[in-house]
């Protein structure tokens, strides 16, 4: 494929399917830990209301598979940034954003990490004996998606797309 | 008059696997030793493989810096080595009597990587000191 396309283009389709699965993943997750941390118990009225009234528990499989995914394509873009990005990044002096990088790539692997519970405990939603548990590593996924989604994102500003 | 609810309707797991009691042993025990795994694993720098990305050469474990060869990347080797090492947690974790296994706190499960992010945060010193001399 590279071959066909110049490397450019190549990297920058690859970023780009990384910020497609983000944002589903994003949006997924945001769902889940507005419905864990401010059920709905009266019928869904304004948009608020209807955002936190999803059917949380069927997002479970569909954020673990997301997650996967835009880990995996964002390690394999992870090898052009580390040439191409990030050596320019600190000749710039760019300190701080070379940081939060690579303080992004220890958040995904600990965020890696907590699936397996996440989907258990979602997957068992009925029991009670999860709803604390279930709720907390929801949050704290979802803070670090977040997390990830907007130290990529300021990345790219600096220096990201077509750069 | 009656009140409808639109609270999540809790039906029971229909996949075997969210059923199975070993599985949750093993989900648990990956889940609150994996951020423990990690940390661990990036202080000693144990990682399963090194990557050096302009010269395309995947070894294992750790190698240190070469000349003409670029940078080199840890960190998959980091992250490689927290799953194999929590999975085998996991699974030893699958033979122990559940009645031993369902005593594991479950709030551990969301409270360690919220533990980890300090120690992540220090571990990037060699960033922040950077951008604290300019």
């Amino acid at each position: 494929m590279r071959s066909l396309i110049s490397t450019n283009t190549f990297w920058t389709l690859w970023l780009f399917v990384h910020l497609i699965c983000a944002l589903g993943l994003l949006g997924a997750l945001t769902h889940q830990a507005m419905a864990v941390a401010l059920p709905v118990r009266k019928p869904a009225a304004g948009i608020v209301s209807r955002f936190r009234a999803v059917p949380a528990a069927g997002y479970a499989t569909a954020v673990c598979v997301l997650y996967v995914i835009t880990f995996l394509i964002g390690s394999f873009i992870y090898t052009q940034y580390r040439i191409a990005i990030r050596i320019p990044l600190e000749a710039q002096h760019y300190y701080k954003t070379g940081g939060f990088f690579d303080f992004k790539e220890h958040v995904a692997s600990l965020g890696l990490v907590l699936l397996p519970a996440y989907w258990y405990f979602w997957k068992n939603a009925q029991n009670p004996e999860y709803d604390n548990a279930r709720k907390g590593v929801t949050l704290v996924l979802a803070a670090m998606v977040w997390f990830l989604f907007i130290v990529g994102h300021v990345l790219n500003n600096t220096r990201g797309f077509a750069s | 008059m009656s009140t409808t609810t639109t609270a999540p309707v809790m039906t029971q797991p229909t996949s075997s696997l969210a059923r199975s009691s070993k599985f949750r042993a093993f989900a648990i025990t990956f889940s609150i030793s994996g951020p423990v795994i990690y940390c661990v694993i990036q202080h000693l720098n144990y990682p399963l493989v090194t990557y050096w990305p302009a010269i395309e050469r995947l070894v294992w474990g750790l190698e240190a810096a070469r000349p003409n060869s670029g940078p080199n990347m840890l960190w998959y080797g980091w992250t490689l080595t927290t799953i194999i090492i929590a999975a085998a947690l996991g699974i030893v974790a699958m033979l122990i009597p559940e009645r031993i296994t369902k005593k594991i706190p479950l709030w551990l499960v969301w409270v360690f990587p919220i533990l980890a992010i300090p120690y992540v945060v220090y571990s990037l010193m060699y960033w922040w000191r950077l951008a604290a001399r300019q």
